[in-house]
């Protein structure tokens, strides 16, 4: 069942490259967060119950619920509707998605480690890989904020891959970072669309001290 | 039973349009057209003679006979009832979609042979979304292959077992990817919209401008076996091969008639992409089709995770 959640989130990672309504990139942070959950939920349950809770209320509270409220209200208050400034043409974007899951899937074939559950190991070096090249081709501040998550999502993948199990202080840690991450960007968004009418980075080029 | 397969195959063809036509009607609200209406059309165009164009050649006129006899040639490779079709080697698949692909050839370099720019126009954007599709299918059949071990249409089926999750996510990939090729190669919507005659947005429709009577209707019926084709593929995953033949046959035209009523719901409910966004739409479809090849070597184990 997990590697059917990792087939799912893969596919996910595809329809971010597609996508070019603000819309779209939401409701898919929302499913790759139903999607942590499940593969949390096959796979954590051999930790302490109470930190086995408190990760899966993370993923399907906060992941798929909490963060994707808070980023549609800063759509709805901007006004943000398509994405129009991407560096790269999606079709080349799509070519590269898909090379980035085919490389981090045979990477992760070679790599004959015990200590590292290497089927997580595929998709989240592809997430991690793809939040980058997701903010390098976005000049929004508001994609930017989207491939940010989408690299947190893939960390995530990533800390399960490690196996060794994350101290519930450094989970709080993680989940506050990225909450207030969010908050802050979100309230970056509202104060730069505010002030220049466009959340477009190349507005901040002129900024002077 | 290969020449029922056939049959059947053709059967559903004729009323595949019809029924298409009848749930755009309904979920349009208006009153629908019997479902054989597009049977009459084509009758209607057989009784007519072919007009050529004194710029074309013999290309323009062994075109459409050589588009028809592609497909009705294809239709002896497919499996039906879980019996071999009536030609079936190792690797069939690549022929299926070679001999398909010879018969757009010969609309392509018809369409050209007209010297008219703006079907040229229209062959160029059917070349490429040709282009486009074709890794999808031999990726997404190669996925298959390599899944059941086996390079024929009747091996790769008969070994297509659906007992995990992984497999039935293959499957409905498999499905999802097919579909859409289906929508591609029929020139249909999302890529492209038989019903509009605007010039700048016509593909299939500006190629076969020149086309009348009699050569109109073979491509018109080439057209609508090729959904029936595509749709068999479909059933083909659906069907167990275990199941009694009659049960198969009814279960076949089932299929068939799901399969049109969502082309009909999805084309009812679409818009049309603009030109620009078709290749990136179907540049998806490949890789979808990789996902599903990554799937299948999970699924055989070819990859080593822990």
């Amino acid at each position: 069942m997990t590697y059917f959640f990792i087939i799912v989130y893969s596919i996910t990672l595809v329809y971010f490259a597609l996508s070019e309504r603000v819309k779209k990139f939401i409701v898919l942070l929302a499913i790759q967060g139903v999607l942590l959950f499940g593969i949390v939920f096959f796979n954590l349950s051999h930790v302490a119950l109470a930190e086995f809770i408190f990760i899966l209320v993370e993923t399907i509270l906060v992941k798929s619920l909490v963060i994707p409220v808070f980023l549609n209200k800063v759509r709805k208050d901007n006004g943000l509707k398509r994405v129009h400034e991407t560096e790269i043409p999606v079709f080349y974007s799509v070519i590269a998605v898909t090379a980035i899951l085919m490389g981090s899937f045979f990477i992760s074939n070679y790599l004959h480690q015990q200590n590292i559950h290497t089927k997580f190991f595929t998709v989240a070096i592809a997430s991690a890989v793809f939040g980058i090249y997701f903010i390098i081709i976005h000049k929004s501040v508001f994609s930017h904020l989207v491939g940010y998550l989408i690299i947190e999502n893939g960390i995530f993948l990533l800390s399960l891959a490690v196996g060794s199990d994350i101290p519930m202080l450094v989970n709080l840690a993680v989940l506050l970072d990225v909450l207030m991450g969010v908050l802050v960007i979100g309230i970056f968004v509202n104060r730069v669309s505010d002030r220049f009418q466009s959340t477009s980075i190349d507005e901040l080029a002129k900024l002077k001290d | 039973m290969a020449w029922i397969g056939i049959l059947s195959i053709i059967i559903t063809g004729i009323i595949f349009p019809g029924i298409i036509g009848m749930v755009k009607a309904r979920v349009g609200g208006r009153k629908s057209p019997s479902i054989f209406q597009p049977l009459s059309d084509v009758i209607r165009l057989f009784k007519k003679v072919a007009v050529y164009s004194s710029t074309t050649s013999v290309v323009f006129r062994i075109a459409p006979l050589v588009y028809f006899a592609s497909v009705i040639s294809v239709l002896t490779l497919i499996p039906f009832a879980g019996q071999k079709g009536l030609i079936s080697f190792e690797g069939d698949f690549v022929f299926f979609a070679y001999l398909l692909a010879l018969g757009k050839f010969l609309m392509i370099i018809a369409a050209l042979d007209t010297g008219s720019g703006f079907e040229g126009m229209g062959a160029n954007r059917e070349a490429l979304y040709s282009l486009l599709a074709e890794p999808a299918f031999f990726i997404l059949m190669g996925s298959l292959a390599l899944f059941a071990g086996n390079t024929s249409f009747y091996n790769l089926y008969h070994h297509l077992h659906l007992n995990t999750h992984l497999s039935y996510l293959t499957a409905i990939t498999a499905i999802y990817v097919l579909i859409y090729i289906a929508m591609v190669e029929n020139s249909r919507l999302p890529v492209d919209d038989p019903k509009t005659h605007l010039e700048l947005t016509m593909v299939h429709e500006v190629m076969v401008l020149d086309n009348s009577g009699f050569d109109l209707a073979l491509i018109h019926i080439a057209s609508w076996l090729k959904f029936s084709l595509y749709g068999t593929l479909i059933a083909n995953f659906l069907l167990p091969f275990s199941l009694p033949h009659y049960a198969q046959i009814i279960f076949f035209f089932i299929v068939q008639v799901t399969f049109a009523v969502t082309v009909g719901g999805l084309e009812s409910f679409k818009a049309r992409n603009k030109m620009v966004k078709n290749p990136q739409f179907i540049v998806v479809l490949s890789a979808i089709a990789i996902v599903a090849f990554l799937t299948a070597l999970i699924i055989t184990e070819k990859f080593t995770l822990n």
